[in-house]
């Protein structure tokens, strides 16, 4: 009987010798895994945000579009993926230390073993996580070029701008770049993500004139509205839970729990956008403007975007409210100035984006400057300009070089092929013109829209 | 007064004979008061303008009476009052107003379906001849040739009791409308009677103003929070001013319920202020400045854009904020705070009362 349990007992050994030398996960590959999921996570939340600039550019125009201007956001992002891992990437973040101040050279065709590991992160991760970075950018440019641009358009664009042009700006900023350098602080992407594409959307409106009816002879502006304010307030949502992997995630790390407290901001300055618009429509227009409260939500998540590490909860708020007045005057602005911007691109993006910027430069403060390791205090907690100065020389040079490049592209391709579509296609619809079925079939008979 | 052009006018109004003089008539008023305008004191200006409007009307009524009488149908088989609504109601009518109409008759001892008919065709008639005379119909078909609002003195007895009995929101916009009635042609007495119902009905059921009260109070004054003027922000009347719905309107309605509480029966916008203050409704400065108000409100309605539509006098009550002077400006502001004050006590007197 002894004899039996014995030999069992050695059987077992050997089938399961594991058991045996069984050992814990080290510190650092559980360090590793923790932040790997956090950082899938962030990617999926930002990646999910495409959703959100669907109905966002969708709500806001007309119906007759709507399936275009839903399709193309999906293709442009798949394009994107492509563009930024042949080419993108490496300018971005490839090491070649050569001519790293300017542009980053190396890791095209990007190939990474299977884990390999920097900075206690995947590669493969970092990756995923700058991409759907970009396609925001790229996806917020859209606004400019919404209801009248050619689908062959996108198509360039989306190369040139996914290949070189975002690339070099967070080259410049998070790729170790000269501004990297000289300490501008951008957290999650005030000036990379949200300027550089509002103002590509910019160089776009510019070149492709207002859409067909916005303005009458007069110079007076009407409205066209947009055909369904119920996905545009659910684009709200869906970007604002999207962007807890946007700013919270780019800790990149789990770490001492720091993700918490770029959350904690960024919810703040959101809330504090949407009241602060709110309430300037109602002072001024004498109405309580829906269009106004959402774009006044986006612009607070916008300039919180730069600032969300570094400076205390009653800055977040400030920095909100600031952006939510801001935006209806930029929208105004541009309205007046003839600028026909149908998704607020360049008030939600680019005003609320260069405030973000410059908001560190104030309000930022040692303490959480040193704990992140970019940059110092701003104006109100040292009493020194030099972080303002900062953050305004990255403004500067960014927006300008963004703003020469696209509108190059974009010159040379309505100079080449054709920007806009025809009038005839403009009215009809771009559903029809560019992919030949509408969005909404039954509420749309074809040709209809020629007449009407 | 001394306008020998007007009382000529006038004198030819009374004799025109068919359809085609009075509109030719109705041209050269338009053109006459257009004229004299900018010259004239407002109140004077309103008063000559809504006599000539009157005189208009009562031969269009007279003339669609002849008509009736030659296509064999007799004279009116009872007798009737010939109501105006609306700016009409108010002796408000500014050089572009349309037609809101009714009629009260005399209860048939005879054939009551006879005198319905009668009606229905005159009424048509009527309708048709103004229409003719550039009057546009009222949107809201509140017209004599609606049988709705042709009705005999008990039907319309029996129509304001269920409005008042059962003031849904409707119900409480046409009662707002009888408030301004007015009886321009035929047999006073009648409107008169109908209008003793009609205040018996405000004091029985003192919860209507309260009604009333949130069906006018939706129309606000044009002063945004910082006391700066709400202009219209898109389309081709962008940058101009509602005049009629951000001024004139607000001001019309709330002096309309404390009249209407205080059992004032003048329909004009500034009798009804001048009786709220003799009947000590109104401190007499108060009164003063509602009437300064509201003058620079008619003023500015008078000024609105003008469109002529395939032959009809029509106005959308705005006026582009660039032709008004620094100075009309600052007048227009501080009356609409005047404004904004009354709504305020109005609504104050309205809801206090009730508690």
């Amino acid at each position: 009987m002894i004899k039996k349990m014995v030999l069992t007992l050695a059987a077992l050994c050997l089938v399961f010798p594991a058991m045996a030398f069984a050992d814990d996960p080290t510190a650092g590959t559980l360090n590793m895994g923790i932040n790997s999921l956090w950082v899938m996570v962030a990617f999926v939340l930002v990646l999910l945000m495409q959703g959100g600039f669907i109905l966002l550019e969708t709500g806001s125009t007309r119906m007759k579009n709507a399936g275009h201007v839903a399709g193309k956001t999906i293709f442009t992002a798949g394009l994107a993926a492509l563009i930024y891992w042949a080419v993108g990437y490496g300018f971005a973040f490839g090491a070649d230390s050569s001519i790293n101040g300017f542009i980053g050279f190396g890791d095209f065709l990007f190939d990474p073993s299977i884990i390999s590991v920097d900075d206690g992160l995947p590669t493969t991760l970092f990756f995923l996580f700058q991409l759907a970075f970009a396609v925001v950018s790229l996806s917020i440019a859209w606004g400019g070029f919404a209801e009248r641009a050619k689908l062959s358009s996108y198509f360039i664009f989306t190369i040139v701008f996914i290949g070189v042009i975002y690339p070099i700006v967070a080259h410049w900023i998070w790729g170790g770049g000269w501004l990297a350098k000289d300490g501008a602080q951008d957290f999650a992407g005030s000036t990379v993500v949200h300027l550089s594409g509002a103002i590509a959307a910019f160089a776009a409106t510019v070149l492709l004139k207002p859409r067909i009816g916005k303005y009458n002879k007069d110079g007076s502006a009407n409205e066209i509205s947009g055909h369904n304010q119920v996905f545009t307030a659910l684009s709200v949502l869906l970007l604002w839970v999207g962007w807890f992997g946007f700013n919270a995630g780019s800790t990149l790390a789990i770490g001492d729990g720091f993700f918490g407290y770029v959350g904690f901001t960024t919810m703040l300055g959101a809330g504090a956008g949407a009241v602060a618009a709110l309430l300037i429509s109602w002072a001024v227009n004498g109405k309580a403007d829906i269009t106004t409260m959402l774009n006044g939500t986006l612009a607070g998540l916008v300039a919180i975007t730069a600032s969300c590490a570094f400076v205390e909860p009653w800055a977040a708020v400030v920095i909100g409210l600031v952006a939510g007045v801001l935006v209806f005057y930029s929208a105004k602005f541009f309205e007046k100035i003839k600028v026909d911007d149908p998704i607020y691109a360049m008030s939600v993006h680019g005003a609320a984006g260069i405030w973000g910027t410059l908001a560190n430069g104030i309000f930022a403060t040692d303490e959480l400057a040193s704990k992140v390791g970019v940059g110092q205090g701003g104006l109100i907690d040292t009493g020194s300009w030099h972080q303002l100065g900062v953050q305004a020389l990255s403004v500067l040079v960014c927006g300008a070089f963004v703003l020469a490049a696209s509108f190059l592209v974009l010159f040379i391709i309505k100079a080449t092929i054709g920007f806009r579509v025809t009038e005839e296609q403009e009215i009809i619809g771009l559903d029809l013109s560019e992919h030949g079925a509408y969005g909404y079939p039954e509420q749309l008979k074809k040709g209809q829209g020629i007449q009407g | 007064m001394g306008d020998p052009v007007r009382v000529q006018l006038l004198k030819q109004i009374g004799k025109a004979d068919n359809v085609n003089v009075l509109r030719s008539l109705r041209d050269q008023v338009h053109e006459h008061m257009k004229g004299i305008l900018q010259m004239s004191p407002v109140e004077q200006f309103n008063e000559q303008l809504n006599e000539l409007h009157d005189s208009v009307i009562c031969r269009s009524i007279i003339l669609a009476e002849a008509e009736m009488a030659r296509l064999g149908m007799g004279s009116p088989p009872v007798p009737y009052a010939y109501l105006l609504f609306g700016s009409g109601g108010r002796q408000e009518q500014t050089l572009s107003s349309d037609q809101d109409s009714g009629i009260v008759y005399e209860d048939s001892v005879m054939d009551s379906e006879e005198a319905r008919a009668y009606f229905q065709q005159l009424t048509s008639n009527i309708v048709s001849i103004l229409q003719q005379s550039g009057y546009p119909l009222c949107e809201g078909n509140v017209l004599s040739n609606n049988p709705e609002w042709c009705m005999s003195l008990t039907e319309w007895k029996v129509k304001l009791n269920d409005w008042f009995a059962e003031p849904a929101w409707e119900a409480v916009r046409y009662l707002l409308i009888m408030a301004d009635g007015r009886s321009v042609y035929g047999d006073h007495r009648l409107a008169f009677e109908l209008k003793d119902h009609y205040f018996n009905n405000v004091i029985e059921y003192p919860n209507i103003t309260r009604r009333m009260l949130d069906n006018t109070m939706r129309h606000k004054v044009l002063l945004g929070l910082f006391g700066h003027l709400l202009k219209e922000q898109y389309g081709s009347d962008a940058g101009s001013l509602d005049i009629k719905y951000g001024a004139y309107i607000p001001l019309v309605n709330a002096i309309r319920l404390l009249a209407l509480q205080a059992g004032i029966r003048d329909t004009s916008t500034l009798s009804r202020i001048r009786a709220l203050a003799m009947h000590d409704q109104l401190l007499s400065e108060e009164a003063a400045s509602y009437e300064q108000a509201f003058r620079l409100f008619l003023r500015l309605r008078l000024m609105t854009t003008e469109q002529n539509e395939d032959g009809l006098y029509a106005n959308n009550g705005k006026l582009s904020s660039r032709s008004l002077s620094r100075e009309m400006t600052e007048e227009l502001k501080s009356s609409l705070r005047t404004g904004k004050r009354l709504q305020r006590k109005v609504f104050k007197r309205t809801t206090g009362r009730l508690r």
